[in-house]
């Protein structure tokens, strides 16, 4: 074929290569529109853990509407993720440099951060949201130095939900102590029922309740002073012969099962109480649970009893905190949002898309009248009243905390991370083995973890 | 001729800073990375040389892990094979509906991990799963088994990932029989060999080359396994009693936070591969040349 023979509709070279040039500044152009235009788009990339689409939706539309109305050239990017998306993502985003310019933490991640030079204070924002106000479970979790480098978004506690109506017919009461609380498990155990179920998340089973355990019994996750773990100290053996006996208490494969499924088994009445429950519990109540059974009078919050060695139990304290890092790209407008998100009706509305579950921080409204018109709230009186109870007595610890001193230690991330604990737990409960020889093994290992990590400080 | 083996070098120059870039530098990387105490995310290190490896030496649970590693590896291999090889025969045979079940025997192996494990789990939940709930129906238990408890967690990873991973036998190993000339079972068929004698003298030696990949493929991934094993029971209680390398090397680096300690692992596992693949060959060689 010769050139002229070629049809008229065959593009030259020339003709394309300028077509193509124009598209590709074109494209260009307009995908950089608004910088050209001088309002640039810049992205605050909001991370937290407040999975619910209602909370997503309420945030969405209260704090990040006004935020973008107020800061024209911003977008607000939220990300809601579960504790161990959060944490996973977070480490990796640290690792490249490029973490979420405001994010949920653990506070028993904060230390860590903090100690690595990590976080922004935030002084000037607490005394602007009312440093009285906050209440005093939380206001100084994140407090290192002097100042302050988080403020808690809410507070939710974790407890027992109890299936009060069996509980009552046997006539016994809440317990108080372990043995109190061997008395109602061996009671409830009946016709199929079992008496609990234990989350078998890590996390949970690993990590959470065995703060609680240790927190409940006069023990600490270390010595104050060495930090030397304590793991087979007498607070924990105690524990872990308490919980094995609890363990007869409990489905087989509770420890292959997730803390969701422990709240369906216990709306469908496969278990008396669920070990690890929350206001949201409510939810899973409303959909799941007979009808005619819905209700506070079937199904009731239940604190933590105590050991032997302790004087009170104590329940984890859900609560991460907002944080900002040093390498947030707009800190400034990061701790704007964070106004926006604490005023009076944005935080209302936030803490009203999952009552009692989202607790107000401020003591100013824990009791308001607006607050406690919620229907929900209305209904579950008794759930809000135990919160605030355990509130007043002390009763709650933020999540992996012993003691409140646990915010000033830089590993409980990785010890948690470890399984050192969870797998003591498991070998004790489900094996049935020793807890005194595994305990040992579990203290030789977190021994040689903190070594291994720089922090230790004894001899 | 300068000339053209500089073109040649040239030519070859992309592939290799590809190849160097994206396998050489890693495993390197990774090797130099084993020597060092490195935190995960900060850029905190310190030299230990060998040190890393002196303690997986003694350390408990990297024994427990290989353990569970050999027990995975070696009760999947066997299982796969052992359902692989009589399936690809059926399909093999000549019957109604063959390409039918030639696409749905292909399934397990086509949908994504995590919605494999999850069907399993959910099938296995002593709660409300189908498999307990049709046990107790038929009377064969009274209460139902905790698949996904203690005793049970490493029979229900191993029936999940035969299933998942048992396809792949099939299609290899069938694209092989097709591929064995028919005259040979007509003639063994003429000299009286049944069924059996046909399989142990015809189809044997001819797939002897191809079952050699199957199982040292699948032994290799297997053993090297994360996905499934990790979404099992990665984040529960019972992760202790199936906690393969893969998983220990994952949970050193991410959840300890001692990524030089995950490279460690991470090494130590490239080599026991290379010294398995290595004897593997040699073995096989040896017999091939008996044979």
């Amino acid at each position: 074929m010769t050139r002229s023979t070629l049809p008229t509709s065959v593009v030259s070279r020339r003709r394309f290569l300028t077509t193509t040039g124009v598209a590709a500044a074109g494209a260009t152009l307009l995908a950089r529109a608004p910088a050209a235009l001088g309002q640039q788009v810049r992205e605050l990339n909001v991370w937290h853990t407040e999975v619910e689409p209602q909370t997503v939706k309420t945030i969405q539309d209260t704090s990040i509407a006004e935020f973008e109305r107020k800061f024209p050239g911003f977008k607000v990017k939220q990300q809601a993720l579960g504790w161990g998306d959060l944490n996973t993502k977070l480490l990796a985003s640290l690792a490249a440099g490029s973490p979420p310019d405001l994010t949920h933490l653990n506070p028993f991640m904060t230390a860590s951060l903090y100690v690595k030079n990590l976080l922004r204070p935030m002084d000037e924002l607490i005394r602007a949201l009312g440093e009285s106000d906050i209440h005093e479970a939380t206001l100084k979790l994140q407090y290192f130095d002097g100042k302050y480098y988080g403020v808690t978004h809410a507070m939710g506690a974790t407890y027992f939900a109890e299936r009060r109506d069996l509980r009552e017919k046997k006539g016994l009461k809440p317990p108080e102590t372990y043995d109190d609380m061997l008395k109602l498990a061996a009671a409830l155990t009946e016709g199929g029922r079992y008496a609990l179920q234990m989350p078998g998340e890590k996390l949970y089973m690993g990590f959470v309740h065995p703060a609680e355990w240790l927190a409940g019994n006069g023990g600490a996750w270390v010595d104050a002073r060495t930090w030397r773990p304590q793991l087979n100290g007498k607070a924990m053996l105690e524990a872990l012969d308490y919980v094995q006996k609890l363990n007869k208490f409990m489905p087989a494969g509770w420890s292959g099962q997730r803390y969701l499924d422990t709240l369906a088994a216990l709306a469908t009445d496969k278990i008396a109480m669920a070990h690890l429950s929350g206001a949201r519990t409510i939810g899973y109540i409303e959909r799941y649970a007979p009808e005619s059974m819905r209700d506070p009078e079937h199904f009731q919050p239940m604190l933590r009893p105590h050991g032997p060695s302790g004087q009170k139990g104590i329940s984890a304290l859900d609560g991460e905190n907002w944080a900002v890092f040093t390498q947030s790209k707009y800190p400034s407008e990061a701790f704007e949002f964070l106004r926006l998100f604490y005023k009076k009706e944005h935080y209302m509305a936030y803490c009203h898309s999952v009552p009692i579950h989202l607790t107000p921080i401020f003591k100013s409204m824990i009791n308001d009248p607006e607050y406690l018109s919620h229907p929900r709230i209305k209904k579950w009186r008794s759930w809000h009243d135990v919160m605030v109870n355990g509130l007043r007595t002390n009763r709650f610890l933020p999540i992996g905390f012993s003691r409140p001193e646990d915010n000033r230690l830089p590993f409980l991330a990785e010890l948690d991370g470890s399984s050192i604990v969870a797998d003591m737990v498991v070998e004790v409960m489900v094996s049935g083995k020793p807890p005194k020889a595994e305990a040992d093994r579990a203290q030789r290992r977190a021994e040689e973890l903190l070594t291994q990590l720089g922090h230790k400080r004894w001899s | 001729m300068r000339k053209s083996a500089l073109a040649g070098w040239l030519l070859l120059a992309p592939s290799l800073v590809l190849l160097g870039g994206l396998v050489v530098f890693p495993v390197v990387y990774n090797a130099w990375l084993s020597l060092f105490d490195k935190h995960a995310f900060l850029p905190v290190q310190r030299f230990v040389g060998l040190g890393h490896y002196v303690y997986f030496a003694h350390d408990e649970e990297f024994w427990n892990s290989f353990g569970h590693g050999l027990v995975y590896a070696g009760a999947t291999l066997v299982l796969q094979i052992a359902v692989g090889i009589p399936t690809a025969l059926l399909l093999n045979e000549g019957f109604r509906g063959r390409n039918l079940l030639r696409g749905v025997v292909l399934f397990p192996y086509v949908i994504p991990t995590i919605v494999a494990v999850m069907l399993w789990k959910w099938l296995l939940n002593d709660s409300y799963g189908l498999v307990n709930h049709l046990l107790v129906a038929f009377g064969l238990t009274r209460t139902p088994v905790a698949w996904l408890g203690k005793d049970w967690i490493m029979a229900s990873l191993v029936i999940t990932s035969v299933w998942q991973f048992f396809p792949f036998v099939v299609v290899t190993y069938l694209a092989r029989l097709q591929t064995i000339p028919p005259e040979l079972y007509e003639a063994a068929t003429v000299d009286g060999a049944g069924a059996w004698r046909r399989f142990r003298h015809v189809t044997l030696p001819q797939t002897r080359s191809v079952l050699f990949v199957i199982v040292l493929l699948r032994s290799i991934w297997m053993f090297t396994k994360f996905d499934t094993v990790w979404l099992m029971a990665g984040d529960g209680g019972v992760s202790r009693y199936i906690r393969t390398l893969p998983v220990y090397a994952y949970a050193r680096s991410f959840t300890y936070l001692q990524a030089g300690m995950g490279a460690a692992l991470a090494v130590i596992m490239f080599v026991m591969l290379i010294v398995a693949t290595a004897v593997y060959f040699r073995v096989f060689e040896r017999e091939e040349a008996i044979s």
